[in-house]
């Protein structure tokens, strides 16, 4: 097949390509996905990005051993696959609480001083500071539907619940969010109005 | 006048944090990458080297024997479906066979017909029905 065909195929039809043996698929599936499992799992786990590789490639795998027994049209690849990363980083973070209950706090700073210096990449660190203070379902839900960009079905979906119950954990890890960055506002230079 | 601390951020505030985020480097390193991708060529390999069961073997026994013999599958859905169609055609009225034969086997409407063959008219004395006879007077 040309390698215009693969990038406009769906990533079902690429999923569905690889059960059949075509280790091209897997390389476009990866190219798309990884980045995305990786994004969604480095936040929820609280900006801890060897271990969201971890995730990520436990991810794939088990995106790989599915591909053969793929039921096709029954859901996107990619809503199974956050639903797959928030499940195992659900059971890690839980693992990681009965190691020790203070572990979650702000992200660590020892980034290079070029990268700290960007207003985008301290707003970013503050913000997932403030998610790691949140319940776990609710960084789910505020992590998928405002940095993801996943709709409320799909979210529901992803976390097993009903559409109104995404719409209460998101409203409240908002609010929450608001109150817990409201001290960053001078700080991160915009309460000047 | 400027906001303090304890008013929670507004909407606008907040898409600004969720805007950094989003534009966060989340690219996998080489390494992950290519383990991914590794995990995907063993998976395959592991799938295309998958003992055929009873290929070659004793281990599908007299069963798998009889059915590699008719055929495999496709003998096996082709006797199904003809076992179906055996029963269908045993259970339907005899009108819908003429329907389908297009009048060959019978013609006119047979639940209709002036001449009836009772069961002891075609084998007298079978399962004796001589005696239900006798019993209805």
């Amino acid at each position: 097949m040309a390698l215009d065909a693969y990038e406009e195929a769906s990533d079902e039809a690429l999923l569905v390509l690889y059960g059949n043996g075509d280790p091209m698929a897997a390389q476009l599936l990866t190219h798309r996905l990884a980045p995305r499992a990786l994004g969604f799992a480095t936040r929820l786990l609280g900006g801890d990005r060897a271990e969201a590789e971890d995730v990520t490639q436990e991810a794939m795998l088990r995106l790989w051993k599915q591909a053969t027994g793929w039921r096709t049209g029954e859901a996107q690849v990619s809503t199974w696959l956050y639903r797959v990363v928030s499940n195992l980083c659900t059971d890690r973070l839980r693992k990681r609480r009965t190691v020790n209950i203070d572990a979650a706090g702000d992200p660590e700073d020892g980034r290079p001083s070029a990268v700290e210096s960007m207003m985008d990449e301290d707003r970013a660190q503050a913000l997932q500071g403030a998610l790691n203070r949140l319940p776990d379902r609710q960084r789910i839900a505020v992590t998928l539907r405002h940095i993801e960009g996943a709709t409320n079905p799909e979210i529901a979906e992803i976390m097993d619940i009903s559409v109104e119950a995404v719409e209460s954990l998101t409203a409240r890890g908002k609010r929450a969010l608001a109150k817990d960055l409201a001290g960053r506002r001078e700080e991160l230079g915009y309460g000047e109005d | 006048m400027a906001k303090t601390d304890k008013q929670p951020l507004l909407d606008s505030e907040l898409e600004l944090f969720f805007n950094a985020a989003r534009k966060a480097d989340v690219e996998p390193s080489a390494d992950v990458f290519n383990a991914i991708i590794a995990d995907a060529e063993a998976q395959l390999s592991a799938v295309e080297t998958l003992p055929v069961v009873g290929q070659g073997s004793q281990e599908g026994g007299w069963l798998q024997s009889i059915f590699s013999a008719i055929g495999g599958w496709p003998a096996a859905a082709s006797l199904a479906s003809a076992t179906v169609a055996g029963v269908w055609i045993g259970f339907t009225q005899p009108v819908q066979l003429e329907t389908l034969s297009g009048g060959l086997v019978l013609s006119g409407d047979y639940t209709a017909a002036d001449t009836s063959y009772a069961l002891e008219d075609l084998a007298p004395g079978y399962l004796g029905t001589t005696l239900f006879a006798e019993d209805e007077g």
